[in-house]
């Protein structure tokens, strides 16, 4: 294989894995709690912040990693309990609230930095050479982590206890709070979890993209588009949504400018949503 | 302006917009009674208009500490035409709409003499007629930016795309470099730069082997790092805005490109973000904190004594150097007109010059509405500082030539 085709093929690879770890936490939230939640971007900043600190200050983006789905689903359990669970019943003002929120994390967060962007190491900053092509570990590391990630998690919603009682709450609450269970805690518990998740991918990511107040906002339209495309309701679904715009955004920006490439995407997004409006599984449920 | 994204700014944040527009308008009416037109013994207002919040909030941050240093600095010489200047800070938020209602209160309300500001073009564009035309105030706009200001009662205070792009090539022309890949974000600025750079590559007898841009909200740029690894040529001449300048230009450089990295946008603001791959990096500023003119270095070293909090964001992709000559610029031209009055100014303008500014004199083409400007090639180190390569004197701009 050329060396371009490697590249190529790792491009694609690599932007997909990417969207799809940015998508998990929203695929919990979004998705599966059907809550408009505007400032998933703000989240997976915040998991970006908590990574920036530990590499700038403790010199170890690996301890970021860890803490951050610690610090953001906190955080995320500190929301629901002030604010999100009020917004259940009124659809439109959780986008509002949540639109407020983020966006006061994020010119809080510009209001704190002195430069427009700060790079933040890789914690493998090495390269390995593949048929030609020097590709970036950590990149490498990403596609495997996001693979383990959606399984994992995928895993212990549809095949364990608590995944069913987790489902059970959101898709009739009525009936599991009679059966015994606090739907409150299930709410706050399951909105903390997609946090968490959101908060891992911002601290995995950021080496990527450098830290700067735009970075979750700045892929949250994509990130709803994939939520869209895969179906509310539901947790794999945006996930093979993410899938299904990535691969092929990535595929044609190879051949054609990767303007055009976005474009195409949005339309093809559009005119999926046409014929399926209930997602790729819909009718399933 | 240029180095950060332009178009994506007024889509996205459509939502925060219309929230943000009803403060402005809440603050607007309480700020009324401040309005009283200003004796002629009184200090004269400058309108400061730049971008306090938003996406271009760290560049905010540096303008208004530039304009109040310029201001204090002139008002304790004794201000202009005797009389203190006032500054009169408006936050265009990096939102057109508000932009238009601030520059509105500057000119009607506020009854500044002279607006500074604007971070990206947008914000020109939408605050010129406001300002410029029906407010009939003079406008000065501190940009390096992509050509083509030409409106009535606007200056133009920094540097045209030929004053960057033509002697940056011909430097790399004469290297022995032949073959130039562009590279940009899209949008006006980037599509304007590289044009020049295809016509003066292609005048000097290299060629361009590749041409490509990506969409401004593209976080990822790594299909963009694959063609210009495959096109392998000799000069990756790039204008990608942040925040897809770090990791589009890591890319290429791990990816084993062995060329030479060219841009528009690099110097001490940017080439930091970028890390160690930002060796070599070559740029064309009109000021670079390495110029070593003795009044440049003094200024530099009071502005980071006297605003502390903007140390560090004195560079020239800030503007920082264009809106400390703006001011003087305007002073010296109501001191030659002998009054106020926007007319008078404005031809005076016209042949205005400073021999002494940050970066170097400046004076004004006579009938261009931009700046002759002191150019330096700069070469970025792995620590993102900058060595001036070559000083270029003072180079004409290319506009505005009927």
């Amino acid at each position: 294989m050329s060396p371009e085709l490697v590249r190529g093929i790792f491009d694609v690879l690599s932007l997909s894995s990417i969207l799809i770890l940015l998508v998990i936490g929203m695929a919990i939230i979004v998705g599966m709690m059907k809550v408009f939640n505007m400032c998933q971007g703000e989240l997976v900043l915040l998991g970006a912040v908590t990574g920036f600190l530990c590499s700038t200050y403790l010199g170890n983006l690996w301890i970021g990693i860890l803490l951050a789905p610690i610090v953001v689903g906190i955080f995320g359990l500190f929301l629901e309990r002030t604010i999100i669970h009020r917004f259940y019943i009124n659809p439109q003002g959780a986008l509002l609230a949540t639109f407020a929120i983020g966006l006061v994390m994020r010119e809080s967060l510009r209001n704190r930095m002195s430069t427009q962007s700060s790079p933040v190491d890789a914690p493998i900053k090495e390269l390995v050479t593949i048929g030609g092509a020097n590709l970036p570990i950590w990149r490498i590391v990403i596609i495997i982590t996001t693979i383990i990630l959606a399984l994992s998690i995928g895993y212990v919603l549809l095949k364990t206890n608590l995944g069913v009682k987790v489902r059970a709450t959101l898709d009739n609450p009525d009936l599991v709070s009679v059966s015994g269970i606090s739907t409150k805690w299930m709410y706050a518990g399951t909105y903390a979890f997609g946090s968490a998740l959101s908060g891992f991918a911002g601290a995995m990511i950021v080496p990527l993209q450098t830290l700067y107040p735009n970075l979750g906002y700045d892929n949250l339209i994509l990130m709803f588009i994939a939520v869209m495309i895969g179906g509310l309701g539901q947790f794999v679904g945006p996930l093979a949504g993410a899938a299904l715009i990535a691969i092929p955004g990535a595929v044609i920006g190879q051949f054609i400018s990767p303007v055009t490439g976005q474009i195409l995407v949005l339309v093809f997004a559009i005119i999926f949503m046409r014929f399926r409006p209930g997602g790729i599984f819909q009718g399933r449920r | 302006m240029n180095i950060f994204k332009e178009g994506r700014s007024r889509r996205k944040t459509a939502l925060a917009s219309a929230v943000a527009a009803v403060l402005v308008l809440a603050a607007c009416s309480s700020g009324t009674d401040s309005a009283a037109p200003a004796a002629d013994a009184g200090p004269v207002k400058v309108g400061v208009l730049t971008d306090m919040t938003g996406a271009f909030g760290i560049v905010g941050k540096s303008n208004e500490a530039v304009a109040k240093f310029t201001i204090n600095e002139i008002n304790e010489n004794g201000g202009v035409l005797g009389r203190q200047l006032e500054m009169v800070l408006a936050d265009s938020a990096t939102d057109a709409a508000i932009a238009t209602q601030v520059a509105s209160r500057l000119v009607n309300q506020d009854k500044v003499a002279v607006v500074v500001g604007g971070v990206a073009s947008f914000t020109r564009v939408a605050v010129r007629d406001v300002i410029a035309e029906k407010g009939n105030t003079l406008y000065i706009w501190p940009a390096s930016y992509e050509g083509g200001e030409c409106s009535a009662n606007v200056w133009n205070t920094g540097s045209a795309p030929n004053q960057q792009v033509d002697p940056t090539v011909e430097y790399l022309l004469a290297q022995g470099k032949k073959t130039f890949f562009l590279a940009g974000s899209d949008y006006l600025y980037p599509r304007n730069i590289l044009a020049r750079v295809r016509q003066v590559v292609e005048a000097g007898g290299g060629s361009i082997v590749g041409e490509e841009y990506v969409p401004l909200d593209m976080t990822d740029p790594s299909n963009l790092v694959s063609k210009v690894l495959a096109a392998n040529a000799d000069v990756l001449f790039e204008v990608v805005v942040l925040p897809g300048t770090a990791p589009f230009i890591k890319g290429v450089v791990d990816g084993g490109y062995k060329g030479k990295i060219a841009g528009t946008l690099f110097d001490e603001g940017i080439n930091p973000l970028i890390g160690a791959q930002a060796e070599g990096l070559i740029g064309m500023q009109d000021f670079y904190l390495s110029v070593t003119d003795p009044f440049t270095q003094s200024q530099v070293a009071k502005f980071n004594e006297q605003h502390p909090e903007a140390a560090g964001l004195f560079s020239a992709t800030f503007n920082a150097p264009a809106w400390y000559r703006s001011i003087y610029l305007w002073k010296a031209a109501v001191e030659k007109a002998n009054s106020f009055d926007t007319a008078a100014v404005n031809e005076a303008m016209d042949s205005i010059s400073l021999e002494q500014s940050i970066g170097g004199a400046v004076s004004f083409e006579p009938g261009t509405k931009h700046l002759n400007l002191q150019m330096y090639l700069g070469e970025s180190k792995a620590d993102g500082s900058n060595v001036v390569l070559k000083s270029l004197g003072s180079i004409k701009p290319l506009e505005c030539q009927s």
